[in-house]
């Protein structure tokens, strides 16, 4: 056993977050640590690693009890973070970022540059990481920062690693070379815990499985002993949320026109898209379905061609325009995109609509917080007080009150670009309930997302990217994880 | 998370408050008996830099900075006692201080908005040109212009509406000092701009994530152009108010050092430098507790130039608590 956590209280405020929750896992193990948002995953991680303190239990690794951990402390023992948002400095070299306050020095204390390239490059040949050691950071991709900050914690033996959604923005070729290396790895008797809400990679990964539900511990075991139907009903209490619930709907007339539309990371775009439909695009990381959407809003330029709503050529690059044309878009990257933090939850929503009918120049405040009451029962947020800081609710509620934002414009068509990202399972069924709902009531949606069954559960059509361009448009029923993989690694022309 | 107690939340929220009392009766002591007109003079004293603080404040919250304040208060009340020379006119003075005082914004504002140049850099290098044309033009327009000056602006006392102006400038409406008055008339309005309308909401939010703002359909380069040149209007104010209360503008000591008393003021009345977060009336509190120190160094007949070290020492005396408070309170709190 390498790593033993027993009977582990925590609570802030006097709101306890983990109650008596255990883990527990074995030399050379990939080991799924699951549970909604809000299920005390990342507290317990940060219990584990030193940033708070436990408020009892015990905790064991590599036969030592560990008492008053600090993160230098748990990082000598052996246990590496890899967080979500990934710890790099951006304006260094790989090299630097890897030996940084670890730098190999000379007697009168000069870095040894080439010692340290030299050792970099022994580590990612060892892995089979294809990185220029000299390189800057900032210059390589998500996976290859991903893969960086993993052979960091590796170069300096750490025996556990923490992986904190590591696939979230890398596409399937990445994956599978992230999982060859965990695999290799595993060999070598490294163990990980393995944090995903996706349940095909835990799946192909993982050996075992340990299951949260608001900060209780709900059950372990082998993950060849469990189906993902089962998983899934550990992780919500019941697997009512989770049945499907597409139906088809009445749509109208066309309503979004794109012709020939090009820009940034996209080519002779043609789509027709009906009032009431849901449009599902997808395609891998980098394909071209976020740049299209991002394009339509305003934010980039379009190069050529043009876009019609109701009739109309919305003019470009203009976020303000386009919204005055009746778009919307829910943009994805929330922290980046969605969050303003220093404002409550009810100036949040209303900031997009403020800038709708920015000529009445005063707020009415009571106006305001009905249509708020309004949203918050509609899209069922918990939330205590509109005047609350955005900060204090979960991912998943953030995104409702984002969700809450652009429906108050009274957009028609919205442009969701991965709603459901780093939301748990419960949260993203309501939305999808929710889009669906929005669709019947006469909304036009486009959804971007690269989890395939999302869009089998929700869109009426969706369109595969490749390269840039719609290489399929494939009808609900023809919807499945394999033909979309299929087109949207261009296998089919291959 | 547990409901924080609305004494405590207010209480954070209106720190500044409590500073200026603290000093307020560090003042009460050392004065010999404090009078109506003694406290009534802090509102004339705090006039200038209280507004000027308000700019800076509107910029602050979009996350930028405006160094040039000062020499816009320099250049446009030397060249607000030239119009008011030429034309005798007060109305006419003040329209001048305003548009000028906008325009000099404007020019800040475009560079930083639009041209993406950062504004510490643009306000560094119109902060130096500001005051090189103030003391340039003051030496090189014909004399009777600037009121026969050799190196000050100064109003014509013959002119017939001299006295109007100066007794705008230092008399009282019902023993309040009517330039104190246009303080707290400036602080409502930017306190009901800030708090209660659209436009307040986009400057905080574009503080706050710049890039969520222009996500949200905000015009970031127009609006930080838009608050630009609000402060150099508001700068205008400021030196129209200076004139009358003076009756004269020397273009090499008016409102130096005035970019760095308004910052400080901000930074007291709790606006973040990052943007986002504080309110007007933060501002408000922060110049006048500035200028009951000014008045507390004179009571106790200290010499004035150790007047900046005290200020500066307040400074970060109440950052400090503001940051070390919280911080405390989690390590031996619960």
């Amino acid at each position: 056993m390498l790593l033993e956590m027993k009977n582990i209280d925590k609570a802030f405020n006097g709101v306890p977050v983990l109650k008596k929750v255990q883990l527990e896992v074995e030399r050379g193990e990939v080991h799924a640590l699951l549970g909604e948002n809000g299920a005390g995953k990342s507290t317990l991680m940060n219990v584990l690693t030193g940033v708070y303190p436990r408020d009892g239990g015990t905790v064991t690794f590599d036969g030592q009890q560990v008492e008053h951990a600090t993160i230098k402390k748990t990082e000598e023992m052996g246990i590496a973070f890899v967080h979500q948002e990934l710890n790099l400095f951006n304006d260094m070299t790989v090299w630097e970022n890897i030996f940084l306050g670890k730098e190999i020095v000379s007697r009168l204390g000069r870095c040894n540059k080439k010692e340290m390239i030299r050792k970099a490059s022994e580590l990612f040949s060892q892995l089979d990481v294809k990185i220029d050691p000299t390189e800057k950071v900032e210059n390589l991709k998500t996976s290859e920062k991903q893969l960086l900050e993993i052979s960091k914690a590796l170069f300096f033996k750490a025996k556990l690693l923490i992986l904190d959604e590591p696939t979230t923005a890398l596409n399937n070729d990445e994956i599978d070379h992230l999982f060859q290396i965990i695999r290799n790895l595993k060999k070598n008797g490294t163990s990980f815990i393995f944090i995903s809400h996706k349940m095909p990679e835990i799946f192909r990964i993982s050996d075992r499985y340990t299951v949260f539900r608001n900060g209780e511990y709900i059950a372990s075991g082998s993950i060849r002993e469990i189906t993902p139907e089962e998983i899934t009903k550990l992780l919500v209490g019941n697997a009512d949320s989770f049945r499907d619930i597409y139906e088809e709907r009445e749509t109208g007339e066309t309503i979004l026109k794109l012709r020939d539309y090009s820009g940034p990371g996209f080519q002779h775009i043609n789509l027709d898209i009906k009032r009431g439909q849901i449009v599902g695009l997808t395609g891998l990381q980098g394909a071209g379905s976020s740049e299209l959407m991002q394009c339509i809003f305003g934010i980039t330029r379009g190069t050529g061609g043009y876009i019609e709503m109701e009739g109309k050529k919305i003019p470009p690059s203009s976020t303000h325009k386009t919204m005055k044309a009746g778009i919307a878009m829910l943009a994805s990257n929330r922290k980046e995109n969605s969050v303003i933090p220093d404002m409550s939850l009810l100036e949040n929503m209303y900031l997009a609509e403020h800038t709708l009918s920015a000529k009445q120049f005063p707020i009415h405040r009571k106006k305001e917080q009905e249509k708020y009451e309004k949203y918050r029962q509609m899209l069922n947020i918990k939330a205590q007080d509109s005047s609350d800081s955005i900060l204090s609710l979960s991912g998943g509620n953030q995104q409702k009150v984002f969700l809450a934002r652009w429906l108050n414009t009274n957009a028609d068509v919205l442009l969701l670009d991965n709603p459901t990202q780093g939301i748990d399972v419960g949260a993203k069924a309501e939305i999808y309930k929710l889009i669906l709902q929005l669709a019947k009531e006469g909304k036009t949606i486009l959804i971007n997302t690269l989890e395939i069954p999302e869009i089998q559960k929700i869109a009426d059509y969706c369109a595969v990217f490749y390269e840039g361009r719609i290489v399929k448009i494939l009808q609900h029923e023809e919807i499945t994880e394999q033909t979309v993989m299929l087109y949207s690694t261009n296998a089919a022309e291959a | 998370m547990t409901k924080k107690n609305p004494l405590t939340k207010a209480l954070s929220q209106y720190s500044f408050i409590l500073v200026f009392i603290a000093i307020f009766i560090v003042y009460a002591f050392t004065s010999n008996g404090l009078t109506w007109n003694g406290v009534m003079n802090i509102f004339r004293h705090s006039a200038v830099i209280g507004i000027i603080g308000i700019g800076m404040g509107m910029v602050c919250l979009t996350g930028e900075i405006d160094l040039s304040v000062g020499s816009m208060l320099a250049l446009i009340s030397g060249f607000a006692v030239v119009i008011f020379n030429l034309t005798g006119s007060i109305l006419v003075t003040l329209l001048f201080c305003l548009a000028f005082g906008a325009l000099c914004g404007c020019i800040n504002g475009v560079l930083v908005g639009y041209v993406k140049m950062p504004a510490f850099i643009v306000t560094l290098a119109t902060m130096l040109i500001y005051r090189s044309f103030a003391q340039y033009f003051c030496q090189h327009i014909p004399k009777d212009l600037c009121g026969g000056g050799s190196s000050v602006y100064r109003m014509v006392n013959s002119l017939s509406s001299y006295q109007t102006f100066y007794n705008f400038g230092n008399g009282k409406i019902a023993t309040i000092p009517i330039v104190g008055l246009v303080l707290i008339l400036v602080v409502a309005v930017f306190t009901y701009l800030t708090t209660s309308t659209k436009f307040g909401k986009k400057v905080y939010a574009i503080g706050s994530n710049e890039k969520g703002a222009a996500m949200n359909g905000i015009n970031v380069d127009l609006m930080k152009t838009v608050v630009f040149v609000i402060t150099g209007a508001l700068a205008g104010a400021g030196a129209f108010l200076w004139i009358a209360m003076n009756a004269s503008s020397d273009p090499a000591t008016t409102g130096k050092s005035n970019e760095m008393y308004a910052i400080a003021s901000a930074v007291l009345g709790g606006i973040s430098m990052s943007g986002g977060r504080g309110k007007c009336l933060g501002i408000l509190f922060g110049a006048m507790s500035y200028t009951v120190i000014d008045k507390i160094i004179v009571a106790l007949k200290m010499d004035s130039l150790i007047n900046d070290a005290i200020k500066g020492i307040i400074l970060l005396v109440v950052i400090l608590i503001q940051l070390a408070g919280p911080r405390l309170k989690e390590k031996f709190g619960h």
